[in-house]
């Protein structure tokens, strides 16, 4: 995490990111560094079926995390409730990870992991404990 | 000197944790039917582990960011995803061996079948990762790793014959062996050295310890001077293997006949050292390849992982690796030979090799992550020279064992 990204400059003034290196599939990390997931996805604002001269540009309205990964790799579509959105504004910095500027408590997080958590490794002797 | 012992410690764990199973048996087999005539390719192997283990450590040192969380953001998810399945199942065929190795040593040491050994080794291996802290793992089965010197103290009491030795290590091809054997043994030996999990643990361990820039003289310490001495050891079992049970005709089939030149070498004494030493090599590998199953998947679905944290903070990570273990268990209950499942993982760790190593290369090279660390001009050299090695081996690996039938 040493280096900053250094976004280049478009001619027209804008940054050029490149979507697929520096965000997609990299990690996210809450403030404290923990894994909070990786961009599966990203939730643009909304694009119309047909573009008429003068549509607003797009905009990265936030990163999403889940099972939709699957499509990016098989195609096809499934029902998107349980996609995790992480808005745009908690980003603070795009370096190795995506660095988010809240803690994991303030995040969305899976059900899986919280089901897990509270129905399985909790509850086995020294679950809550850091080891050592 | 706490300095000096810090760096000595290091080097010692690397030393003790460089032999797993794998190693183990396959140098075995190897000295028992090639004598020394495969030595090279454990120098081969051994420079190859360093040159990978140092990359990737100083890729975790320096972005922060463990191997394969790098496969999928270099390969892209569909990739990573091939790769994730293939180097998932090859860890769990090692975890299955190593946790079979425990129970074998333990059958050796009480005479108690080594079935009823394996619930107890996998439960004692879940027991550490639920609770022991890293650097102690990492220290104490290193540290007690260390006892298979003694494959090296047997070599010696062994009186070896240095002209025949040298014979067997300068001619290539031993004549009562077909090539295809001879290679398919070329190939199951730098599977052993060369495993894909210690990449995966190495690298995710760097980011549980912390690591930063500072501590990469000390990594590569670990790296350059404990795996070659574990090299070392590698050798001095095929030697072992090549002075006592090659004239006799004895091809080693299982872990007591691994033993059995240290046996007549050093008698009792030397024996006990060696079972100790086999479990705690065995023990710290089962214990590296559970993390690793939990490492590999939590970095592509990017959960929570580490072992320093609390299991509830990490819980997905913590199920995967319980999971993997009732798995293995499952795997050692039906009866099958754990010597046999060591040999069938060895082979297809060269297999995935070069999916292991391919984004390690292409990411030490990428100033946006290195930095001023990107790979020198000689790392490189010597890192594109073992990928088309380990690409060449990985071909070759799955027809040479149809081929020779697991080189019978």
């Amino acid at each position: 995490m040493t280096e900053d990204l250094q976004p280049a400059r478009s001619p027209s003034g804008g940054v050029l990111v490149d979507a697929r290196l520096s965000l997609l599939d990299r990690q996210m990390l809450d403030v404290d560094g923990v894994t909070v997931g990786v961009v599966d996805d990203l939730e643009l604002s909304d694009v119309p079926a047909v573009l008429e001269r003068g549509t607003p540009p797009p905009s990265v309205l936030a990163l999403v995390h889940g099972p939709i990964v699957l499509e990016r790799i098989f195609g096809g579509k499934r029902p998107h409730g349980q996609l995790l959105r992480f808005g745009w504004d908690t980003v603070a910095k795009l370096g190795s990870a995506v660095e988010l500027a809240a803690p994991a408590s303030e995040l969305p997080r899976p059900w899986l992991e919280t089901w897990l958590r509270e129905r399985v490794i909790a509850r086995l002797p020294g679950g809550r404990h850091v080891p050592g | 000197m706490k300095k000096i012992f810090a760096v000595a410690l290091g080097i010692l764990t690397a030393i003790g944790g460089f032999l797993d199973i794998g190693d183990i048996v396959t140098n075995a087999v190897v000295g028992s039917r090639f004598g020394w005539s495969l030595a090279w390719v454990v120098v081969v192997g051994v420079a190859g582990i360093c040159v990978f283990a140092h990359m990737a450590g100083k890729v975790a040192a320096v972005s922060g960011r463990a191997t394969f969380e790098l496969i999928r953001e270099r390969l892209g998810p569909r990739m990573a995803l091939a790769n994730l399945s293939a180097s998932f199942f090859i860890n769990l065929l090692t975890l299955t061996a190593e946790v079979g190795g425990i129970a074998l040593a333990l059958q050796l040491a009480s005479s108690v079948n080594y079935l009823l050994w394996v619930p107890v080794a996998a439960f004692a291996v879940w027991l550490v990762v639920w609770r022991v802290g890293f650097e102690l793992m990492e220290n104490v089965t290193g540290l007690i790793g260390l006892l298979l010197i003694g494959f090296a103290v047997a070599f010696f009491l062994l009186g070896p014959d240095w002209g025949e030795l040298g014979r067997q290590a300068a001619q290539l091809m031993p004549t009562q062996e077909s090539p295809a054997t001879y290679w398919f043994y070329a190939v199951a030996l730098f599977g052993a050295a060369l495993t894909p999990y210690e990449v995966f643990f190495f690298s995710s361990g760097a980011v549980e310890e912390g690591w930063s820039v500072k501590d990469l003289g000390q990594s590569r310490l670990n790296v350059l001077v404990g795996f070659p001495l574990g090299g070392f050891l590698s050798l001095a079992i095929a030697g072992c293997a090549a002075l006592a049970l090659l004239p006799i005709g004895v091809e080693v089939g299982t872990l007591s006949q691994v033993v059995l030149p240290v046996a007549e070498a050093g008698g009792t004494l030397l024996l006990v050292a060696i079972i100790l030493g086999i479990v705690a090599a065995t023990f710290g590998a089962a214990l590296e390849t559970t993390l690793s199953a939990g490492y590999t998947l939590a970095q592509f679905f990017g959960w929570t992982w580490g072992k320093s944290k609390a299991p509830a903070q990490a819980a997905r990570f913590h199920t995967t690796m319980i999971v993997c273990l009732v798995i293995g268990l499952g795997v050692l209950a039906t009866g099958v030979d754990p010597v046999m499942v060591t040999e069938v993982s060895v082979v297809f760790s060269a297999v995935a090799l070069p999916l292991t190593y391919l984004p390690i290369l292409i990411v030490a090279n990428d100033p946006d992550y290195m930095g001023e660390h990107v790979n020198s001009r000689a790392l490189n050299v010597a890192g594109q020279a073992y990928f088309g090695l380990i690409l060449v081996a990985a071909v070759a690996a799955v027809p040479l064992m149809i081929v020779t039938g697991v080189g019978q």
